[in-house]
């Protein structure tokens, strides 16, 4: 099978005021088509840097294929959900997820169908005609989502989508967007500096050094996602996982100190 | 209901307390009426005014200068600010002559407005025009500048072209920024406008205060000065409705300026 997303060697350098800076070094990564992969690594190492190159919105040196057709740009089969949501303040929510439909002139009657069911995907029925200045963090991050998955992408890159929410609402976004993809089964890239989700969500998980980042251990996830969130996070290979993903990242975040 | 009766109490006692201090100082004789009217005596001269054509007339003749020049300053002024914003070469061009001539005061050049265009209309609109350009300019800037990148990049995402992300991300992002550069333009409007007339104009309301002004009849021009000032204060007014309005989306709304500045 061939992979949905290629990486290969991959670099970006970056000028800021104190010279050039190193974020990817000889990155490689490769995603099939509806696996769930997540990025974690310490905090600078170049994850979300690296998600944004697939997502073409940098350029970098190297090479990335989606499709095994090189990407030189941002493109709508590719959707992203960011920490900060990045929601259209000026749009109620309704016209926030059905940005991407109107943008591809869909017929009225096919954007309001697309409408209805992602608001009742994500359950804001009674906020629909809402700014979203009125909104919660896990209401916004609702309807960021829904945004993403109104343009129908193929891949799905989550900027630590649910890093700025409530542990609460945090878990619950979680099942949500679990349920989302078992049931879609779309290609997802994720970048999380959360451990705990990254097991829980993802079929595999990919450790990036400290800067220059590239990805220095991968660990597959075999877990029964269809259980309950208790007979996932209390098994025996979830715990062992997690327990060899954290060990992982402490090493490359000491690594990380001592070199600085 | 208690709170925004005194509330309103409290908004009119400035004016109210001026009034009554101004009004005992012509009274009592603490100044010489001859050069500092009664309001009383202000209040009849208005009424007189109102009553013939010539502060209406005169009024609508600089209204028409400061909203004219206001309007085209704003109509250029986006498009300055997105394209110095979105284009380095436009930047480094158009740039140093922002940056040169922002605090020049642009009554200076109303002689060589003078001298190029004329008095009149002509050179009125083209004094508020040049000097509504530059908060404008800088304010739409500083909007476009702001938008957040994962804004941009969201909406490309979902398959927006650059044409479109100019029109449906930088300029509604930049539209509050928009607002407050057009309601500081508004009051040079006036402030121009009326220079302008008292510089060299035929007609206009600052040519009616300045003849007034050298007639010695300070009763007169005190009423033709309150009749700006009540215009001035109803075109800001109107300019607030209009963005409250356009951008009841948007975080001050919530704290609505109209409350705290009002």
């Amino acid at each position: 099978m061939t992979s949905k997303i290629t990486v290969r060697a991959v670099s970006k350098t970056y000028n800021s005021d104190a010279g050039e800076v190193l974020a990817l070094q000889g990155t490689d990564l490769e995603v099939k088509q509806g696996e769930f992969v997540s990025l974690v690594g310490p905090s600078g190492c170049g994850k979300s840097t690296l998600l944004y190159i697939v997502g073409g919105f940098l350029a970098a040196n190297g090479t990335v294929l989606i499709d095994d057709k090189i990407v030189d740009g941002p493109g709508v089969d590719r959707g992203i959900v960011f920490q900060e949501y990045a929601l259209f303040p000026w749009l109620t929510v309704r016209r926030n997820i059905l940005y991407g439909p109107r943008l591809q002139n869909l017929p009225a009657k096919q954007c309001d169908e697309i409408a209805n069911r992602l608001i009742d995907v994500i359950g804001l029925r009674n906020f629909e005609n809402r700014y979203p200045r009125e909104l919660s963090g896990g209401m916004k991050q609702r309807v960021a989502i829904a945004r993403m998955l109104a343009g129908d992408p193929t891949i799905l890159l989550l900027d630590e989508p649910f890093g700025a929410l409530d542990a609460l609402t945090r878990e619950t976004m979680q099942d949500e967007l679990l349920r989302i993809w078992l049931e879609m089964r779309k290609t997802v890239l994720m970048v999380t500096h959360d451990v705990n989700e990254a097991v829980y969500l993802s079929n595999r998980i990919c450790v990036m050094s400290a800067r220059p980042g590239r990805i220095v251990e991968e660990f597959p996830v075999n877990l029964d996602r269809n259980g309950t969130r208790e007979a996932i996070v209390l098994s025996d290979e979830y715990n062992r996982v997690r327990n060899k993903v954290w060990l992982a990242v402490r090493q490359q975040a000491a690594t990380q100190t001592t070199r600085a | 209901m208690v709170r925004s009766i005194n509330e309103a109490v409290l908004r009119l006692s400035p004016i109210a307390i001026v009034l009554v201090v101004w009004q005992a100082a012509a009274s009592f004789h603490w100044v010489d009426t001859a050069f500092l009217p009664a309001p009383a005596a202000v209040a009849r001269a208005l009424g007189d005014l109102l009553s013939g054509h010539e502060i209406r007339d005169n009024l609508f003749v600089t209204l028409f200068r400061a909203l004219a020049g206001l309007f085209l300053a704003t109509l250029s002024g986006v498009w300055f600010g997105i394209g110095m914003a979105r284009s380095w070469v436009f930047n480094a061009i158009v740039s140093p002559v922002v940056g040169a001539t922002y605090s020049l005061p642009k009554t200076a050049i109303v002689p060589l407005l003078i001298l190029w265009v004329g008095i009149g209309n002509a050179m009125g609109i083209l004094a508020v025009y040049l000097t509504c350009l530059l908060p404008i300019i800088v304010q739409t800037y500083h909007g476009v500048c702001a938008t957040p990148a994962v804004a941009v990049w969201s909406a490309q995402s979902l398959g927006a072209d650059r044409r479109k992300i100019l029109w449906q991300i930088f300029l509604p992002y930049a539209l509050p920024d928009i607002f407050t550069g057009v309601r500081i333009a508004l009051g040079f409007s006036f402030v121009v406008a009326i220079s302008a007339e008292m510089i060299a104009s035929t007609t206009g309301i600052g040519r009616l205060i300045f003849m007034y002004g050298e007639n010695g009849s300070y009763d007169y021009m005190f009423a033709a000065v309150a009749s700006v000032v009540i215009a001035a204060f109803l075109a800001d007014r109107a300019l607030l409705y209009v963005s409250a309005r356009c951008l009841r989306w948007h975080e001050s709304h919530a704290a609505s300026e109209i409350g705290a500045f009002g």
